[in-house]
């Protein structure tokens, strides 16, 4: 899976906006979108929350989550923690790109949520990679991690499974025997 | 390792040299005769047939292994031979006394290795990783190229690079004339 891909499946996420337009209902696939009056809060999927803003048409309203303080308690909390700690959000890194790329007007402080985030970023990231090696050295059968993202899960993916099928062949050899299998005379 | 016959990477691996000893005699092929002497032969040629018996390599014996179960880091694997991972498992085929151990020296090279190799490849953007790589045996470098790969699909989106339409690089390495640089 590509990190786009993930991306796409971040703007499926909800978020407040204040429209400056009125609109009835509209009636997607998806679901409905509720109607849009000016200076009113509805909520809307971050893909079209995006779009609107880029025409000028809305305000994006941050996340309960998206606060100085509250980042900065949670960046300690994962510092503490040996495990992983509850995300704010499942797609925490992904929203805060592309709220801060697209409305860091609307968003206060955005340079220090930028830094933040992206400490618990680096704090999961390294706990992951401490997890994986323990995995591996002790030969374990299976792990349990919870509260991971799927942008942390992809960044590791493909490295840990190719290792994990090196370590299967190379411990398939231990069992005498076992696929040795029958060779062609020559 | 399973055998795969069209891989690449397992051609090139038979065709590391043995030391072998003959058994018995082979009619008609007068460069084989029997001896006690050992002569190098290519692993392709040789199967379990109770011909031939084949002394291992030095990198698999004793003296070896010992310094791999000591510490694996500090190992070049590159230059034990570039498929020393492989060519272990191939070897495991013909029945040695010492196979239990070898199979297990391989397997504690690996688990050793792999932190070192992990924290390497997931941490090194964007510079030269000659200096990384060299040391690493042609099974680790395939795990090198993928560990570096989802790194920089992370990073180049995080840039904001992965939704910007770039030009291929094979387009860029055919050199065509460009209609902005043909008109005036």
């Amino acid at each position: 899976m590509d990190s786009s891909e993930v991306e796409f499946l971040a703007e499926k996420e909800t978020v407040k906006i204040i429209p400056n337009f009125s609109l009835d209902r509209i009636y997607l696939i998806g679901g409905d979108l509720g109607p849009f009056n000016p200076g009113l809060p509805v909520d809307v999927p971050v893909w079209l929350a995006l779009n609107l803003k880029q025409r000028q048409k809305c305000r994006i309203v941050p996340p309960a989550w998206m606060d100085v303080e509250k980042l900065e308690e949670m960046r300690e909390l994962e510092r503490k923690e040996d495990t992983f700690t509850p995300v704010p959000s499942p797609y925490y890194m992904e929203l805060t790109k592309l709220l801060l790329n697209y409305a860091s007007d609307n968003i206060p402080k955005a340079d220090e949520i930028r830094t933040l985030v992206k400490d618990i970023w680096d704090t999961r990231i390294a706990k992951l990679r401490l997890s994986a090696d323990s995995f591996i050295s002790q030969l374990e059968a299976h792990a349990k991690l919870d509260n991971l993202t799927l942008m942390e899960i992809n960044t590791i993916r493909a490295f840990l499974l190719d290792s994990l099928n090196c370590m299967y062949k190379l411990r398939s050899n231990l069992q005498p025997g076992s696929s040795k299998g029958q060779f062609t005379d020559y | 390792m399973g055998e795969n016959f069209l891989s690449l990477d397992d051609i090139v691996l038979s065709h590391e040299r043995l030391p072998i000893r003959t058994e018995c005699r082979f009619p008609r092929l007068g460069f084989l005769e029997k001896s006690s002497d050992s002569q190098d032969i290519p692993e392709v040629v040789l199967k379990k047939r109770r011909v031939l018996s084949v002394e291992l390599p030095k990198v698999y014996r004793e003296g070896w292994r010992t310094v791999f179960n000591a510490d694996p880091n500090v190992v070049d694997l590159h230059k034990m031979g570039p498929y020393y991972y492989g060519l272990g498992s191939q070897m495991l085929h013909f029945d040695s006394p010492e196979n239990p151990e070898i199979a297990q020296t391989l397997l504690q090279t690996f688990i050793g290795r792999f932190r070192r190799n992990m924290d390497s490849s997931q941490n090194a953007y964007n510079e030269d990783t000659s200096a990384l790589v060299e040391r690493l045996d042609c099974l680790e470098k395939a795990l090198f190229t993928s560990g570096q790969s989802g790194l920089n699909s992370f990073q180049s989106w995080e840039k904001g690079q992965a939704s910007q339409l770039t030009a291929s690089s094979l387009v860029l390495n055919y050199r065509k004339r460009k209609i902005t640089d043909l008109q005036p």
